[in-house]
């Protein structure tokens, strides 16, 4: 199963009503069959700029990220999903960015002549 | 005609013909060379348009202070943009936040960042993802980062 990253940013609520909110999410997660590997907090900062979502003019948010394990089909059901709460507001679902290091062994200079006469294949 | 030749390579030290076919050459002339170059050759492959020229695998055979093929030993190790090694993430909006004008929050190109056709791209793609999923703005850029480390290449007007 790929995984997923779940970027999402809920109303600036008080502490137990957030708590609530992610336990829905993540309980809706797990309904459609995904694996919940991690949530993270991102904390509490306010918006790069105004969101205007369910009748409101938001201006601070709190930023979560979870990540999970899921069947493909899980993307769409799940935005459908978050795009009904009122709480959250906004999500992305991205495929995981897997640390990728590899060696980056430098700028590999271009051969401009090569790129000069077309190549007959 | 031929007797001359006999003397000329007999004069010679063993082992090295240098310069024999082109002694050959210079004496005879026409067919007669044709034939001269054909007998003598054993070593010398396409010696008809290589005038004084001997072949080469007898020259190194016989001079050893000829330069051996190998790597360039002073060879630089290949450039290096900033981020060479770096991973770039959307969610690091003070690494983006590096590459966008303060005023507007225009990603800067590449002549002005210096980086590689590889990291610029990414830096591209994460700081226009960070504008969707809502964690850098667009118009500007974040006061906060205002006074980090200049990295690009450029002189506002003041």
């Amino acid at each position: 199963m790929p995984r997923y990253e779940l970027a999402l940013i809920l109303k600036a609520m008080q502490r137990p009503e957030v708590a609530a909110t992610l336990k829905r999410t993540v309980e809706a997660l797990m309904e459609r069959g995904a694996v919940v590997r991690n949530l993270e907090n991102l904390g509490e900062r306010s918006l790069p700029y105004r969101i205007y979502k369910h009748n409101h003019d938001h201006k601070k948010g709190g930023y979560f990220l979870v990540d999970f394990d899921g069947p493909p089909a899980i993307v769409s059901t799940m935005m459908d999903h978050l795009g009904r709460d009122i709480d959250v507001i906004r999500s992305t679902i991205l495929k995981h960015p897997v640390s990728k290091t590899v060696a980056c062994s430098g700028i590999i200079p271009v051969n401009y002549e090569d790129k000069l006469y077309t190549k007959k294949k | 005609m031929r007797t001359l030749l006999r003397r000329r390579r007999q004069q010679l030290p063993d082992g090295c013909r240098e310069g024999s076919v082109g002694r050959v050459m210079a004496v005879t002339r026409g067919w007669g060379r044709l034939q001269q170059i054909l007998a003598a050759g054993e070593g010398s492959s396409a010696v008809l348009w290589r005038r004084g020229y001997s072949s080469q695998q007898e020259q190194v055979s016989c001079n050893v202070d000829l330069p051996v093929e190998m790597e360039n030993p002073y060879k630089e190790p290949p450039k290096r943009c900033v981020l060479c090694g770096i991973n770039v993430d959307y969610k690091n909006v003070q690494l983006l936040s590096q590459f966008i004008s303060p005023y507007t929050g225009r990603i800067y190109g590449r002549h002005i960042t210096g980086l590689c056709a590889k990291k610029q791209k990414e830096i591209s793609k994460a700081i226009k993802r960070a504008h969707v999923i809502g964690f850098m703005p667009v118009a500007y850029k974040d006061p906060i980062f205002l006074n980090d480390p200049k990295i690009c290449d450029i002189r506002h007007p003041e």
